[in-house]
């Protein structure tokens, strides 16, 4: 077990970890070039930039927009994500992992109380997101598989972190969650860029993407008809 | 708002189609395809169109980040009068736009290829085909969707889209493919089919109608070169919207402007927006060409807000030179503001109600001009709510207005909660700039019992503004009084 242990800590959270950044970095990269390539084929470049940054951070940070709609729904989601993204980056048993993996550990950690609130909403919420997809008619129409899992996959390691930290376990109880947990992070780690949780990185880029989608290049009409070997144009 | 009954639902979804129609066709939709639509190979078909405009255009980049990032909450189901009205989970503009991006998912990209070999599956069906050809009319486009979703996916881009793609199969609806067609190769060179002659004989009636009601001789400048403004309506006014044409006239000679309307072009209706990206370049190269031939510096288009966003937004694109395009909304804006226009504030006492177009509204273009048009002399304005850019659609946007069998779906599902608001209003006047919105909500009234009158800004303006040097804005003409 403890090699296992070792092993999920060190070589494979690097691993995985590299995955995740280089994944993101990736997708972050494919849609930015394609971006900057489709307004390089179009000829009107006048966009609404002001409008579209505006867009985008009130989205990034949406404490006007949000409760427009599906109120009890956005704000169960706000609040899972803050403890989603504060606690693994600054809870102090990790600040030591990534200090033992890359020498980097120069941010301050949460204090621990706080640190235990943050991880009770997550696992609050999560359950909670997940019955919200199951129950809800149309909700559930529209989710895919990996529209259930997220919610259920993202609680086992703050269920199985807050347990380690917080539960009077015995030595082998312990290192048996610890085990659940580091797991179910590498496996998060390593599916993040090839799910919607690469909205973290595309996000910021949505409103931009969009408004440069309208702008269309001359004459590919024609060459659409050409390309399909069509003699006229149906239209 | 309440759910459509089940007897409105039956009466919205009803097939207008001959039976033996669908069966050929393999197309149980409810607008009619034109004859001779291949049917064996779909699939295959609307995959290699969809490689092709992929190819050719810049969707690539769009459908990969949309499909990426779709995080499926249904916040937008909230937004959309369509979901509102049916309840049905395939009006969830997510749901609607997974059609096509599923589609991309699994043939356009490394995953899910490798899904589809380990997993099976047939990939795209004919099945789904059809269901995209039904779902993606269903759809007005009004783009309200936009604004709740976090992801900031655009799902009317993702309707326009599959609209496109189907039509390079052949499946569109027949009334917008035959209008366009006879649009850019038909005698006539407009959607109405109005030949030169007839609108000759409806400028010179309307300049008769405009000197006894004015008292003042304004005149419809037709190819003047080197004019400064080049007008152009959506041809329908010029057989259904009289008194729209007036009153932007009547503005134009106010303010003393330099403008023309042009025999190359005088249809701003522009489908290609509707269905066809190819469509829409070529009907904007015939503008273009207009411009050429007049020598013209800007393009003034009339109260219609599909033309204006067609013309506004792409005409840019597509030109060779770049130059200015307006709507008579902006223009008659600035000419209040710059005092040029004597309005009587007394002609217009009944109340007054105003319907936001989406293709003006939506971006945030055009939203306090009208506004400031109207309350400068219509006693008794009151708005709706919501309105501006949260506007809801008509009902017949996306090109659907155009199709008559439809009709029942149109004013029972799309147009019911525009139906509610005027009716919460209880205007006299709904005005609404639009020609699609104006030939919507006569429907909408018909078809919902409602007692309130349908006028486009300008036919207001027309009966207020004062030309002649009495100050007298309106005369009745002799014989009739003028209906609104």
């Amino acid at each position: 077990m403890d090699l296992l242990l070792d092993f999920g800590r060190g070589p494979l959270f690097r691993l995985a970890i590299a995955l995740a950044i280089l994944g993101l970095i990736r997708q972050f990269a494919l849609t930015f070039y394609g971006m900057a390539e489709a307004l390089h084929h179009t000829s009107d470049r006048t966009l609404p930039w002001w409008d579209m940054t505006r867009r985008t951070f009130a989205w990034l940070l949406p404490l006007g927009t949000l409760w427009r709609s599906k109120p009890v729904y956005s704000l169960l989601s706000f609040l899972f994500h803050i403890g989603l993204l504060v606690v693994p980056l600054t809870l102090a048993a990790h600040i030591g992992l990534w200090e033992r993996s890359s020498g980097l550990a120069w941010w301050p950690a949460l204090p621990q109380p706080l640190a235990d609130r943050l991880t009770l909403l997550v696992l609050v919420a999560g359950p909670l997101l997940f019955l919200a997809r199951l129950l809800i008619r149309h909700m559930r129409q529209l989710s895919r598989l990996q529209d259930f899992l997220w919610p259920l996959l993202l609680t086992v390691p703050f269920l199985s972190g807050y347990l380690c930290a917080n539960a009077s376990l015995s030595a082998t109880a312990y290192r048996s969650w610890m085990l659940v947990h580091v797991y179910s992070a590498d496996l998060i780690l390593v599916l993040i860029p090839f799910t919607k949780i690469a909205h973290c990185v595309l996000l910021p880029l949505s409103q931009y993407a969009g408004g440069i989608a309208w702008k269309f290049p001359k004459g590919a009409g024609a060459k659409v008809v050409a390309t399909l070997r069509k003699k006229e144009s149906w239209v | 708002m309440r759910r459509i009954t089940r007897e409105e639902r039956e009466k919205a979804f009803a097939y207008p189609k001959k039976p033996e129609v669908i069966e050929k066709q393999k197309l149980p939709v409810r607008y009619h395809v034109e004859e001779g639509l291949e049917v064996e190979g779909r699939p295959r078909r609307f995959l290699e169109a969809m490689a092709a405009v992929l190819k050719h255009t810049n969707y690539h980049f769009i459908l990969d980040h949309y499909a990426r990032i779709g995080a499926k909450c249904s916040r937008c189901s909230v937004a959309c009068q369509i979901y509102q009205a049916t309840g049905d989970s395939r009006d969830i503009p997510c749901m609607r736009s997974e059609l096509l991006l599923s589609v991309y998912r699994r043939h356009f990209t490394v995953g899910g290829l490798l899904k589809g070999r380990i997993a099976g599956g047939e990939g795209l069906t004919d099945e789904e085909v059809q269901r995209m050809a039904d779902s993606f009319w269903d759809c007005t486009a009004c783009r309200r969707c936009t604004f709740e979703c976090p992801m900031g996916i655009d799902h009317g881009l993702v309707t326009h889209l599959g609209r496109y793609i189907l039509s390079e199969i052949g499946i569109a609806p027949r009334a917008l493919v035959v209008s366009t067609r006879e649009q850019l190769t038909g005698k006539t060179r407009n959607t109405s089919a109005i030949p030169l002659p007839a609108l000759a004989d409806t400028l010179e009636f309307l300049e008769e109608e405009m000197a006894e009601t004015k008292g003042v001789e304004v005149k419809f400048p037709v190819d003047v070169e080197g004019a400064d403004y080049l007008f152009i309506a959506p041809v329908s006014d010029y057989m259904m919207e009289a008194e729209t044409l007036m009153g932007i006239a009547c503005v134009m000679h106010a303010t003393g402007a330099s403008w023309t309307i042009g025999t190359g072009d005088y249809d701003a209706i522009n489908y290609g927006l509707f269905y066809s990206d190819h469509a829409l370049e070529e009907i904007l190269k015939m503008m273009e060409a207009e411009v050429k031939r007049l020598g013209v510096n800007v393009i003034l288009i009339g109260e219609c807000c599909h033309a204006s966003l067609s013309a506004n937004y792409f005409y840019n694109t597509f030109a060779d030179h770049k130059l200015p395009v307006i709507n008579i909304l902006e223009y008659t804006h600035d000419a209040l503001k710059a005092g040029k226009l004597k309005i009587d504030p007394d002609i217009i006492d009944q109340s007054v109600t105003y319907h936001d177009p989406c293709n003006i509204a939506r971006p945030g273009w055009i939203i306090e001009q009208p506004r400031e048009i109207l309350r400068a002399f219509c006693r008794d304005y009151r708005e709706m709510t919501p309105n501006g850019r949260d506007n809801y659609c008509c009902g017949g946007g996306g090109g659907t207005v155009s199709i008559d069998e439809i009709r029942p779906y149109r004013t029972i599902v799309g147009g019911k909660r525009k139906a509610d608001q005027v009716r919460r209003t209880g205007a006299h006047y709904l005005v609404a700039p639009c020609a699609n919105c104006k030939k919507q909500f006569r429907e909408i009234f018909e078809d919902n019992g409602l007692d309130c009158e349908l006028v486009g800004l300008h036919d207001l303006l027309y009966k207020a503004i004062i030309l002649s040097p009495d100050g007298v804005a309106w005369r009745d003409p002799a014989g009739m009084e003028m209906e609104a």
